[in-house]
């Protein structure tokens, strides 16, 4: 009988660890955790959530992916999802979801007084909280900011091998490509990737610190990023040559490119009451200054001012493509930036 | 068997207009890059592998016993977390640059890690173990007369290299190179961090970027037809090209001393290779962990991340083993057209890369579980599909070489069949289930993409931590749990390692 005796020694302890596993994942959701689908870079949002955390006692877990991902996740998960907060980084993907009701209308007290109404859908399914603009970034010592007015500039032979762009997977190139192409129409966009895909050579980048890194160095002239990552750039290293652009400002001319992070509640969370009030928390003066200052955003409640070093937003011209809008031309554009052959 | 059919038949109802603006844009792209990929890489592991090879088997020189052992250790690195060491070795005002410039001038450039170039690189110092392994052992069972004869002849030592040893140690080095380029074309890690568009990586940008999976399935048929076509192709090549030892004159190659200069020579060379693909990665990791744990970043959540990754891949290899000995005895003991249909549906695992499978699953258990959507099990399930065929083939080798005879034994002196399992097979084929749990369990430490696409809500693994961090180019915060995979694997090379040696 001695080889039975040494079977179960072997079955036995991986049995019992396969019964811990399957108890894992109910321990994991306990009933007072708030489940947190976060879009945005861990670093930018665990600050923010810690600082809710410790004032409200709530616990928050996060699953951070791409935004796009989430939005399909909370679709594939239905009403099983465990998610009780979706945080994006732009408000497309927001707007996508609230379409597809994977959201619902968020109660905030006083939120129309906090939240202007372009940022935020008519019906607060989801509530933008701090605003981006895509801006050009240029090498102090490279490059004379006269000879740039426009964004659309810089499909410009003349700058052959010396622009940076984000890869396109970015959502903040979707979101550029999206608001040039309902501005300007089809051609000019297609005209305009062409020629940034041929001055971008090699010089594609996955994040936008490595832009403007790579612009500090020298290694390129100009670049297109957000504006924070240049102003926490230089907050890092103040001597860096370089500099932010605004573009496009002229009266005629398209504005900006503005988009905005923000946050809605799921259609089917277990948790409205935390849930509202991780919302509340985000739009309060206290989680604006956050993004304000640790982040450098642009904060969306007008009681909190941006960071000194930032043009205030009232002082420049926006693009006038309402940010619920970006949602219905993202699959169009990824065709278009696909056909291009931007990768 | 049941995923693939599942992404099968979403591409084959994909609308028309999809498969039209696939085809004419990304696939002829993504076939290109993928095929330059490969090439490149074989053509690397070629040299690297057989001139390896060659050295260690055919001469002796100081230290040459250790360079077997050191050579299979760039196998224990995850191809990622290559590719993120060298993004930080390669890139511009980088060290290599540094010395490149010292040597070549201050004007020089170096070639960016982000291209063709930088993923070549690094997938073939993570590969040309493959090739220099199994062309070692074809050489070390070499019969010389055969290169005698060329030498008696005239024939030179290039002439006979070339003419002689070369084609018959082909049908290993084709095994190996086929074993590399099915890793290459599947992996997802690397060229995600290089940013190189193959298959692989498009199949998950377009399930990350896009609002609907329908692009992604599509790819991902073309990438599972060439995968097909390949492995068909490499049946074919192994049936054509074997090569028999026709008389009783059989002398193995006998390892000569070389001169002090040409050991120095080898050395180096040996030296250069390891420091590449294992040395200087390894030391950076433990440099920057060190430095990550002096920063404070080893909280207690890392350890949190070691305990998500330890259990999943332990419970998943102890499942795999499960499920698969009935898989496994199957197709050893009883073949019908039924238990074969099953077992070859099992291997379709293996062609189905990360995010294929990963998709696959995600789709399956959407429509049919959908309860367990969010949930591990999702997780175990795609790494299930992924990494069975590796335990199958594992434990279908054991069984094989178990006669049945014993078996036979035990059921004419009445014992039912279950009881003779567990009292006769078992512990006989016990040692290579073993193996095969290990393999498994390593599998699954270093999966990514799956793990990436479907962890659940604070189940996050070592791998999704390296590769978010080192995404983000955070090159210290995602050192340790590098480091410890890379210290996980290392016993696991090399066991597998010995097991090699006493087989040859």
């Amino acid at each position: 009988m001695r080889p039975r005796i040494r079977d179960t020694r072997l079955v036995i302890p991986h049995f019992l660890l396969l019964a811990a596993m399957l108890a894992a994942p109910s321990v994991c959701f306990a009933d007072e955790t708030l489940v947190v689908y976060s879009g945005r870079a861990e670093r930018l949002i665990q600050p923010v959530l810690d600082a809710f955390q410790a004032e409200s006692g709530v616990n928050v877990q996060m699953l951070t992916a791409d935004s796009t991902a989430l939005v399909n996740r909370l679709q594939m998960e239905g009403d099983r999802t465990p998610a009780d907060v979706l945080i994006t980084n732009d408000a497309g993907s927001l707007e996508r979801a609230r379409e597809l009701r994977l959201l619902q209308p968020a109660t905030i007290p006083g939120i129309e007084e906090t939240i202007p109404p372009p940022f935020r859908a008519p019906d607060n399914s989801w509530i933008g909280l701090s605003g981006r603009i895509w801006v050009i970034v240029y090498n102090t010592s490279l490059v004379n900011p006269d000879d740039l007015t426009s964004i659309l500039d810089l499909a410009d032979p003349k700058w052959k091998g010396t622009v940076a762009i984000p890869s396109a997977g970015s959502v903040y190139l979707q979101t550029g490509v999206s608001v040039i192409r309902a501005v300007k129409g089809e051609e000019t966009t297609i005209r305009f990737l062409r020629g940034v895909k041929d001055n971008a050579g090699s010089f594609v980048y996955g994040k936008n610190r490595q832009i403007v890194a790579a612009v500090a160095r020298g290694e390129v002239a100009v670049g297109l990023v957000n504006h924070y990552y240049i102003t926490r750039h230089l907050a890092k290293h103040p001597d860096a040559p370089i500099a932010p652009l605004l573009t496009d400002q002229e009266d005629n001319g398209m504005g900006s490119i503005l988009n905005a992070a923000g946050v809605g509640m799921t259609a089917y969370t277990k948790h409205r009451a935390q849930a509202q009030a991780l919302i509340q928390f985000l739009i309060s003066p206290k989680g604006q200054r956050l993004f304000a200052d640790v982040n450098k955003e642009y904060p969306l409640n007008p009681q909190v001012t941006a960071a000194p070093e930032l043009v205030p937003l009232e002082n420049f011209r926006v693009a006038n493509v309402p940010l619920s809008h970006l949602a219905q031309l993202r699959d169009p554009t990824m065709t278009v930036i696909e056909d291009v052959g931007l990768r | 068997m049941l995923p693939l059919l599942y992404v099968v038949v979403t591409a084959m109802t994909a609308d028309f207009a999809v498969w039209q603006r696939l085809w004419s844009t990304r696939v002829p792209e993504l076939l290109l890059n993928t095929l330059s990929l490969s090439i490149g890489v074989t053509v690397i592991n070629l040299i690297l592998g057989v001139s390896l090879a060659w050295i260690l088997t055919r001469y002796t020189f100081p230290g040459s016993g250790v360079w077997n052992w050191l050579l299979i250790l760039p196998l224990s690195i995850p191809s990622y977390v290559l590719a993120y060491t060298f993004t930080s070795l390669l890139k511009r005002g980088g060290p290599v640059e540094h010395l490149w410039q010292s040597l070549a001038g201050a004007e020089a450039v170096l070639f960016s890690p982000f291209s063709l170039t930088g993923a070549v690189l690094v997938l073939a110092l993570n590969t040309f173990p493959f090739v220099y392994l199994l062309a070692r052992s074809a050489l070390k069972n070499f019969n010389v007369s055969f290169e005698e004869v060329a030498h008696v002849t005239g024939a030179g030592r290039v002439t006979t290299f070339v003419r002689v040893s070369l084609p018959l140690i082909r049908p290993s080095l084709i095994a190996g190179l086929f074993l590399a380029i099915l890793y290459v074309a599947s992996d997802f890690g690397a060229v995600s961090l290089l940013r190189y568009q193959t298959f692989t990586y498009a199949v998950y940008q377009q399930m990350t970027g896009r609002f609907d999976n329908t692009a992604a399935a599509c790819l991902s048929l073309v990438l599972v037809a060439c995968a097909f076509v390949f492995l068909a192709g490499e049946r074919w090549f192994r049936r054509r090209s074997r090569f028999y030892q026709t008389t009783g004159r059989y002398r193995k190659p006998i390892p000569q001393p070389c001169h002090p200069l040409t050991a120095l020579l080898f050395t180096g060379y040996l030296l250069l290779v390891f420091a590449a693909a294992f040395g200087v990665p390894v030391v950076l990791l433990i440099q920057w962990t060190i430095e990550a744990a002096s920063a404070g970043h080893l909280s207690g959540k890392f350890l949190g991340y070691v305990w998500n990754s330890l259990s999943l891949s332990a419970v998943t290899a102890t499942v795999a083993i499960v499920c698969g000995i009935p898989l496994a005895y199957v197709a050893c003991r009883r073949q019908t057209w039924a238990s074969t249909l099953c077992v070859q549906g099992a291997y379709t695992g293996y062609v189905l890369p990360g995010p294929v499978a990963a998709l696959a699953v995600l789709v399956l258990v959407s429509q049919i579980i959908p309860q367990l959507y969010g949930t591990v099990f999702v997780l175990l399930l795609a790494y299930l599909v992924h990494f069975l065929p590796a335990a199958l083939q594992g434990m279908e080798s054991t069984f094989q070489q178990l006669t049945p005879n014993l078996e036979e034994a035990s059921r004419s002196l009445g014992i039912r069949s279950i009881r003779t399992f567990f009292h006769v097979t078992f512990p006989l084929v016990r040692g290579g289930f073993l193996s095969a749990w290990i393999l498994v369990f390593v599998q699954c430490m270093k999966e990514l993409p799956a793990s990436l696409l479907l962890r659940p809500v604070g189940f996050d693994t070592l791998a999704v931590r390296i590769w978010l961090e080192a995404s983000e180019e955070l090159y210290q915060s995602a050192a340790p749990p590098a480091l410890l995979i890379v210290l996980i694997t290392i016993p696991v090379a090399l066991l597998l390692m010995q097991k090699d040696r006493q087989t040859t």
